[in-house]
């Protein structure tokens, strides 16, 4: 009866997983609007460029990176897909999820004047830096895949961005959570993102990786998303392992994250 | 029926090594703090259009119990129940984003008491109004003055009447116009049948307000009871340091000692600034001199106040108090124009005199230190006041021991038998 219970459990917290942030993104809209109008405004407040920057910087920090792997370093692809497009597609997303996860760290500190001494809707703060990197990359996402690609391609990039952006939630929780009552979280997740840059291909094709180290990708569930990407973009090989590995990941951290938010929200307040 | 009600709430504090114990207490489910109460379990029930005043020292618990009603920590033990919407006012800025502008946070802490986007629009021009912050919405709120986060917060949390209107010292930083106008408020509430908790070092506030109090004193209510009963044992309290039933001992009757040079002297401004009111001048006469220093013999001599004021003229008539005060701050008599039902008049211009007398005053051998003060029309909100602005010896002939000599008559109990 305990291992019944405790399913039990696990099915309502991944149930509540999954539908509270829904809900909570449609009971909050107003207050939900204002938090990503500020974080927009906040940006790039006091620039003669406005809120073009927020597109701008993306394009100009790809550009450089073009740059020096096309120009400097002749990177050239091995497939039918241009190295200047597979980099560009899989580096904005990436930025994209890199910007969540960090900024996750610190969006129950940067935020604890909102909530400290009122009734706040805590679950909605890990929603907004998904929310609002996920509509600034998507945008640029969206734009170079139409762009390189055709209309087909910038419709795959929607739907590739709103599926990884689902994907991100559970950990977006999970890491509020850590950021909050673990500092040297804050310390660490940064470095361990740019090791899984590294390990990613996004800098380079996964047929320019040696052969012995393609098996380890398989340990790694960023190059399945980045994989799903490509494939859903640029039409590039996929197979059944891309699309079950960070399912099942998913499906692990959906309730285990929401336990750990829900269990550790009445600490947060007085953990500030 | 009850609004409030707390069945065995208590609160307890876990302090921890590092944050991240308490991420894995919650984990591992094994203690790794040291606790701390700050609450002891208790029952409390407020029923609805019950106005309830708490006092007590810093660090007493009624933060922490006003915070356990709005419902930002959750209690250790026990249960809160509410009945209705609460607005709480429980810390200077809490609820704004320092980079948000004035309106925006408006809106946003509208979002958070969960009105719609609509609703706001409807109240936003009011809250403005009220606020007097007009020229100010389009700033960030990281530029405003603590009064001016106030007066925002204020208007927001009040913009809608509420069920439960929680104050925690906030009205304390707000400048004299606008506390006023916001006890005003507080009392439309009151008398529209909203349950208001409300915390203050002002005892006076309290009384004035309050129907009930409570005095929370090391994370337990001491005294529940009218708010005049409360204040008046709390009062006691902060100048012997004696609870409720304990007894001095000896020693610790002797009287303290101030010094006249710390006395502030009367204040002489002539004009006072919009919505606000000023004392200018004062004189105590007695025994045929006006001086800071009398000496007047008891029974005999009359005791007379003269105060000068300025006020705003759009405010309506204020109200004054004198009080007799003893050197360990004890009152030991006073008379307000608003408790005798004596309007105080005033020139168009907002200036006006008035004249208090004690006749042959009753005071027996001592000094006496005289306190006046300005208050608004329902003596609710001090505008401004002058502590000990003289002193009063009084001296006496006969043996008459105490501080006043109360009317009396003697007669012979026998006599009385005789005749039956």
């Amino acid at each position: 009866m305990p291992i019944v219970r405790r399913l039990a459990s696990l099915g309502r917290n991944f149930i509540d997983g999954v539908a509270t942030p829904f809900r909570l993104m449609w009971e909050q809209r107003g207050l939900l609007r204002l938090l990503i109008r500020r974080e927009m405004v906040g940006r790039t407040s006091g620039t003669s460029l406005g809120s073009a920057w927020m597109l701008v910087q993306p394009a100009l920090q790809m550009l450089g990176m073009w740059f020096f792997l096309v120009i400097v370093l002749q990177v050239r692809s091995p497939g039918r897909v241009p190295f200047v497009n597979y980099f560009l597609v899989g580096m904005v997303a990436w930025t994209m999820l890199s910007e969540i996860l960090q900024r996750n760290l610190t969006v129950l500190v940067e935020f604890g004047t909102l909530y400290q001494r009122t009734i706040f809707p805590l679950p909605l703060l890990p929603l907004l830096p998904l929310l609002v990197s996920g509509a600034i990359y998507g945008t640029v996402l969206v734009v170079v895949a139409g762009v390189m690609e055709g209309p087909v391609a910038a419709a795959g990039a929607a739907l590739g961005i709103l599926l990884l952006l689902i994907w991100l939630v559970p950990i977006s929780y999970g890491l509020a959570v850590l950021g909050l009552f673990v500092k040297e979280a804050r310390q660490v997740v940064p470095f361990a993102l740019t090791m899984l840059m590294y390990v990613t291909p996004i800098l380079y094709m996964p047929e320019q990786l040696p052969s012995a180290l393609r098996t380890w990708s398989a340990l790694n569930p960023l190059a399945d998303i980045v994989a799903l990407l490509h494939a859903i973009v640029q039409g590039e090989p996929w197979s059944l392992g891309n699309l079950v590995r960070p399912l099942i990941i998913w499906l692990v951290l959906t309730p285990a994250a929401w336990m750990l938010f829900k269990r550790t929200e009445p600490h947060m307040r007085e953990a500030l | 029926m009850s609004a409030i009600r707390l069945c065995g709430v208590g609160k307890t504090y876990a302090q921890y090594a590092r944050p991240s114990d308490r991420l894995l207490e919650v984990i591992i489910g094994r203690k790794r703090h040291r606790e701390f109460v700050a609450l002891q379990p208790l029952d409390l029930t407020l029923n609805r259009g019950e106005v309830l005043g708490l006092v007590g020292m810093n660090g007493a618990g009624k933060s922490t119990l006003l915070k356990l009603i709005a419902g930002t920590i959750l209690p250790s033990s026990g249960q809160v129940e509410k009945h209705g919407r609460i607005s709480a006012l429980l810390e200077l800025g809490a609820g704004f984003h320092p980079e948000m502008t004035g309106r925006e946070n408006v809106y946003l802490s509208g979002a958070v008491q969960g009105l719609t986007t609509e609703q706001i629009d409807g109240l936003y021009a009011g809250i403005v109004e009220f606020s007097g912050l007009a020229d100010f919405m389009a700033q960030p709120v990281k530029t405003y003055s603590s009064g001016m986060f106030v007066r925002l917060a204020f208007a927001v949390a009040t913009c809608v009447q509420p069920d439960i209107l929680i104050v925690d010292e906030a009205l304390s930083v707000g400048d004299g116009a606008f506390a006023l106008k916001s006890f005003k408020r507080i009392m439309d509430f009151k008398d529209a049948g909203s349950t208001i908790l409300f915390c203050s070092h002002s005892l006076y506030q309290v009384e004035a307000i309050c129907s009930r109090a409570i005095w929370v004193h090391r994370g337990g209510i001491v005294l529940d009871g009218a708010s005049s009963a409360v204040t008046a044992a709390y009062g006691q309290y902060l100048e012997s340091g004696l609870l409720p039933g304990e007894t001095p001992p000896l020693a610790a009757q002797a009287p303290a000692v101030v010094a006249m040079d710390s006395q502030p002297a009367e204040s002489i401004a002539i004009h006072a600034p919009q919505g606000q009111a000023r004392i200018a001048a004062i004189e105590v006469r007695g025994g045929g001199r006006v001086d800071k220093e009398l000496e007047l013999e008891s029974g005999k001599d009359d005791l007379t106040v003269w105060v000068q004021f300025a006020s705003d003229p759009a405010l309506p008539d204020p109200s004054l108090a004198v009080t007799l005060v003893r050197a360990d701050s004890s009152i030991v008599a006073s008379a307000s124009s608003h408790n005798d039902g004596f309007s105080v008049g005033r020139a168009v211009d907002g200036r006006g005199e008035v004249e208090l007398t004690f006749d042959k005053l009753p005071l027996l051998k001592g000094d006496y230190w005289v306190t006046v003060f300005l208050g608004c029309e329902r003596a609710m909100h001090v505008y401004d006041h002058a502590e000990m602005v003289a002193r009063v010896r009084v001296i006496q002939q006969g043996l008459a021991q105490g501080v006043v000599a109360l009317p009396h008559t003697w007669q012979t109990v026998s006599d009385r038998s005789a005749g039956g």
